[in-house]
């Protein structure tokens, strides 16, 4: 006959529960070994202080850096992107380079994708897409400028100062 | 001679500004014209040598580059009459986007009052709002609404939210009202950071 399952855990438990014997000595020799162990160096104060003054250094580096602050001295890179599969060239043409159709070439990436960065800072700017140098388009991703009075669509971004 | 005094006015104008050598002589003399009098009266220039070197880009007769470019600077005044002398040139862009999109001046002076600068963010706002479809009178009313504590962000993003809710099959003005209310619930929400 198989002994029953909670009988098997009663006897394991109790054999658990035994007291163990442990020699009363025991103590004494671990503390003594403890004392024969070999003293560390002292170490120099510039050492020891190491963790703390790179620490410091960091600290120091993000204050002056401020990576949180949205304001800078540098106007942020803006992404431009037209999708426009069958065009050999786009431009960006706008406020922000004097409305002159050769200085901003964008760049054609996969999927007839057209992309430029440029950096702007806070304000308002009208702009629009040249494609193949004789076809002007909006941008369908940004507000549409509603005071066109040159008869073609053109679009407005804006850059937030706070 | 008179002639004569026309040709070296005009080359000592490009000569200060070659940008506006790409205009044709007359539009170009017309132009600095009124540049000299918006300066005059401490208008920002560049406005209105953008709005005329946009005209040249796009093929617009000189006639119709003086017009917009005067009309521009019409508005300019207007912007900076309602937003005050100390207002900067992307405040008065926008400001004259906003007006252009139905706002009146008594708008943007409230809006003044109501926001600390800069105040182009939020005028901005109100005109994409009116762009987007959202009655002049509605977008208002939720810039002036939000104006008082929403950072420049949450107003790009208030804007955004009305552009989804339209694409999704919204009226512009229910869109506004919508969101608005929205926003309006989570600013009262206890615990907001």
């Amino acid at each position: 006959m198989f002994e029953r399952q909670e009988d098997i855990v009663e006897r394991v438990i109790g054999h658990l529960r035994r007291p163990v014997s442990i020699d009363p000595a025991l103590d004494a020799r671990v503390m003594r070994e403890i004392a024969n162990l070999p003293s560390r160096p002292t170490r120099h104060p510039l050492l020891r202080a190491w963790p703390w003054l790179a620490a410091a250094a960091v600290l120091a580096a993000l204050v002056i850096a401020r990576p949180w602050s949205s304001r800078s001295d540098r106007p942020d890179a803006f992404q431009f992107v037209l999708v426009a599969p069958r065009a050999a060239s786009v431009a960006l043409v706008g406020d922000f380079n004097d409305w002159d159709a050769a200085r901003t070439p964008m760049r054609a990436a996969r999927g007839g994708v057209w992309a430029a960065a440029i950096p702007l800072a806070p304000g308002r700017y009208r702009y629009a897409f040249l494609v193949n140098g004789a076809e002007w388009r909006a941008d369908p991703g940004a507000p549409a400028a509603m005071d066109d009075e040159f008869g073609t669509p053109s679009s407005v971004v804006t850059i937030g100062g706070s | 001679m008179l002639s004569l005094t026309v040709l070296l006015l005009v080359t000592q104008v490009a000569a200060q500004d070659p940008r506006l050598e790409r205009l044709d002589p007359d539009t170009r003399s017309q132009v600095v014209a009124m540049l000299d009098s918006a300066r005059g009266v401490g208008l920002p220039t560049e406005p209105l040598v953008q709005r005329a070197l946009e005209g040249v880009v796009k093929a617009a007769t000189g006639a119709r580059i003086v017009t917009a470019v005067r009309r521009l600077a019409s508005d300019l005044g207007t912007a900076r009459t309602a937003l005050g002398a100390a207002a900067s040139t992307p405040e008065l862009e926008a400001g004259v986007a906003a007006l252009r999109a139905g706002a009146s001046p008594a708008i943007l002076a409230r809006l003044r009052n109501v926001r600390r600068p800069p105040l182009t963010m939020a005028l901005a706002v109100l005109a994409d709002l009116v762009a987007s479809g959202v009655p002049a009178d509605s977008a208002a009313a939720a810039v002036l609404t939000l104006a008082p504590s929403a950072r420049d962000a949450d107003l790009v993003e208030f804007r955004r939210a009305v552009e989804r809710d339209i694409a999704l099959g919204a009226s512009p003005a229910a869109a506004a009202g919508s969101v608005l209310l929205d926003a309006g619930a989570r600013t009262a929400r206890p615990g907001r950071p």
